[in-house]
């Protein structure tokens, strides 16, 4: 989930206060509330969604995740009502911003308890930045098959990387493969991929070794240069985005006739009327995760929050409030047509999903990115 | 910023003020430039030496951060990108901003006053909102792309091109050129002009001869406000141009949030901040000559 990931005022904010001043802060503030008070969340097996009543009174938490309407419904559905349950007080931060983050552990003045991260970041910082979780305090039980992806996170929700394309153009005869979006002969037209300097998820170059022939058995470990090639066959037709915002507006503009966007982008310009319709074969699935840094105040106490935030009603609340997708199988949000159709986590959505391997990501991510910037900026 | 002053101060300046009063009375006037200093220190020399320490330091103590630099053709290639970039709009801003200038000197007070307020509108706009207005402007679908086709020329590419960013930045900077040459060609006297043209030369000679010479303080100093702002122009670049034409900014941003990599951050830093160092000592001195000719003249 990335709306306000990338908001450019945030991104310049970070680049002065990381780059210039935050250590320099960090060092000169005294630390956090001192040791640990000792949290009882009471005897037994963990149960997601629940939490021993006014277990943590007098504690405070705070939650960060990326803002705008994603974090007031985490919030709304989630992590207030764990505040009311539990009695920890509420505090909110964000967008996430994993240079933040690394200031502060680097520093050991960790202000932040629970994080909303990319599921990639969360494997890719596992031990490093990131803590293990405590099972015996998040039950993981109900999350779908293979959104568990690390020992340090849980996802968050889930949504995908989807191609949507223009249904007053291909509409008669729309694109069912990877090759269809690669080929501008038969399908002419521009493209619109994710391309901001600094940011790749995966999916992208799957996708294009996809089209180039690879088998899914045969993705991992990725040739990227044959990816990039050919991505560089369509050069000229493609148009990068950058934000989501930017992935929405190009397809509400009709700017592009087949995008790769984030199906909650996806979703959002269908909702506002651009012409629009997803293809499905071989989408690639994506999730945030919630984490705790090491050197968090209170860990046991943030878990108990991340457990509350798998619930299953609160997993429908998230949805119904946010259109991503829940994860928790029990959960049975009440969805409109439209809404339920970019559900991911159903039986048929999975059935179609590429299967990524988040681990060979988490191992790669900061060489892919790297190369593909270089191929963007060269 | 020493070279500013230098162009824009007259023959009498703070300094020589200074320096004739008495010895307490300059200490205590020193005195008043200690809340400045203090916060250029913590906002400014802490932050740099911090830059500094990751650039030799983060990931491993040496010069691997450098060698991974100048090893790399790409961030050559954006390094050159962002210098010629900064370079145009400079050219662009002298070229619309002279002109500009000259017309509000020339002025009378009421044109004067709107030709002012033209300049500091913007001046006072908010970068995001002007640099948004730029997309809507340059876009695929919009108002100067119609324009171009009514009139024959066809599509020509602008947003998420360089061509695109060098018109955005030159319009946000342009006020940082017109105001400080404005300020210097106020204070040219006018009565200079009169005594050429009563010695026989036309208004062009007055111009290149008198007028030009005795302006270029102001030129030079608008030039350096808006070249060294380009250089680490972020917001702008970003909307307008593509990861294809990206700078040095960009980079930056990308080893600081994307990858972690604060050495390799700091590394271009330092070295943005060395080239930069390096042009305006060049300059300096070439400035420094040319004006000292002008007061032989004189």
């Amino acid at each position: 989930m990335k709306i306000a990931k990338s908001t450019w005022s945030v991104r310049v904010g970070a680049i002065a206060t990381v780059a210039a001043g935050s250590l320099f802060l960090a060092a000169c503030t005294t630390g956090g509330g001192g040791p640990a008070k000792p949290v009882d969340l009471g005897s037994g097996a963990a149960v997601s969604g629940s939490v021993k009543a006014n277990a943590l009174t007098g504690q405070t938490l705070t939650f960060v995740s990326y803002g705008g309407i994603y974090q007031d419904g985490q919030v709304a559905a989630a992590i207030s009502p764990f505040g009311a349950a539990s009695g920890a007080k509420i505090l909110q931060d964000g967008p996430t911003d994993n240079a933040k983050l690394k200031a502060q552990v680097t520093s050991g003045n960790v202000t932040w308890d629970v994080v909303d991260t990319t599921n990639v970041f969360a494997a890719q910082q596992c031990g490093k930045l990131f803590m293990p979780l405590d099972t015996s305090i998040v039950d993981t039980s109900k999350i779908p098959a293979g959104l568990l992806t690390d020992k340090c996170s849980v996802p968050a929700m889930s949504y995908g990387m989807i191609v949507m394309y223009n249904t007053k153009k291909y509409g008669a005869n729309p694109p069912t493969r990877w090759a269809d979006f690669y080929d501008t002969k038969k399908f002419p037209g521009k493209r619109g991929i994710e391309g901001g300097t600094g940011d790749l998820d995966p999916g992208v170059f799957e996708g294009a070794l996809l089209a180039d022939g690879v088998s899914a058995d045969a993705m991992y470990p990725i040739d990227e240069k044959r990816a990039m090639k050919k991505m560089a066959s369509i050069r000229k037709d493609i148009v990068f985005w950058s934000t989501g915002a930017q992935s929405q507006q190009l397809l509400e503009s009709g700017q592009v006739d087949m995008a790769l966007v984030w199906s909650g982008r996806a979703y959002s310009a269908v909702k506002n009327g651009a012409a629009y319709a997803p293809m499905w074969d071989q989408w690639m699935p994506e999730a945030d995760a919630l984490a705790v840094p090491i050197g968090a105040k209170n860990p046991k106490a943030s878990m108990a929050m991340i457990n509350y935030y798998l619930g299953s009603e609160q997993q429908a609340k998230l949805t119904e409030l946010t259109s991503y997708s829940p994860v928790n199988t029990d959960s049975k949000p009440k969805l409109d047509e439209l809404a339920q159709s970019f559900v991911t986590t159903t039986p048929e959505r999975v059935k179609d999903a590429f299967k990524l391997d988040n681990a060979w990501w988490a191992e790669n991510h900061d060489e892919m990115v790297t190369a593909y910037t270089n191929w963007l900026a060269g | 910023m020493a070279t500013v002053e230098a162009l824009v101060a007259g023959p009498i300046t703070a300094d020589t003020v200074i320096d004739q009063a008495a010895p307490s009375k300059r200490w205590g006037r020193l005195g008043l430039l200690v809340p400045a200093g203090l916060l250029l220190i913590i906002g400014f020399i802490v932050p740099l030496v911090i830059m500094l320490w990751y650039a030799f330091t983060d990931p491993s103590v040496g010069f691997g951060n450098f060698a991974w630099y100048l090893g790399d053709a790409v961030q050559q290639r954006i390094l050159l990108r962002t210098f010629t970039t900064a370079v145009n709009v400079t050219v662009i801003c002298l070229l619309l901003g002279y002109p500009y200038a000259y017309a509000m000197v020339a002025a009378g007070p009421k044109l004067r006053a709107v030709l002012t307020l033209l300049v500091l509108v913007p001046f006072w706009t908010s970068l995001m909102v002007r640099t948004f207005a730029w997309v809507i402007l340059l876009q695929d679908h919009g108002p100067i792309q119609s324009l171009l086709a009514t009139v024959g020329l066809g599509q020509i590419p602008l947003i998420r091109t360089n061509l695109g960013v060098v018109i955005g930045m030159s319009q946000v900077l342009l006020p940082f050129f017109v105001l400080p040459l404005y300020a210097v060609m106020t204070n040219i006297d006018r009565r200079l002009i009169l005594a050429s043209s009563s010695l026989g030369a036309g208004p062009i000679t007055s111009f290149f001869r008198i007028w030009l010479p005795l302006s270029l303080p102001g030129v030079g100093a608008g030039s350096l406000i808006v070249f060294i702002s380009s250089l680490g122009f972020y917001v702008t670049p970003a909307l307008l141009g593509s990861p294809g034409n990206s700078l040095i900014s960009q980079q930056i941003f990308t080893q600081v949030n994307g990858l972690l990599q604060w050495g390799r951050a700091g590394t271009m830093g330092v070295v943005l901040i060395v080239i930069t160092l390096a042009i305006l000592a060049i300059l300096a001195l070439v400035i420094g000559r040319s004006t000292s000719t002008i007061k032989g003249v004189r």
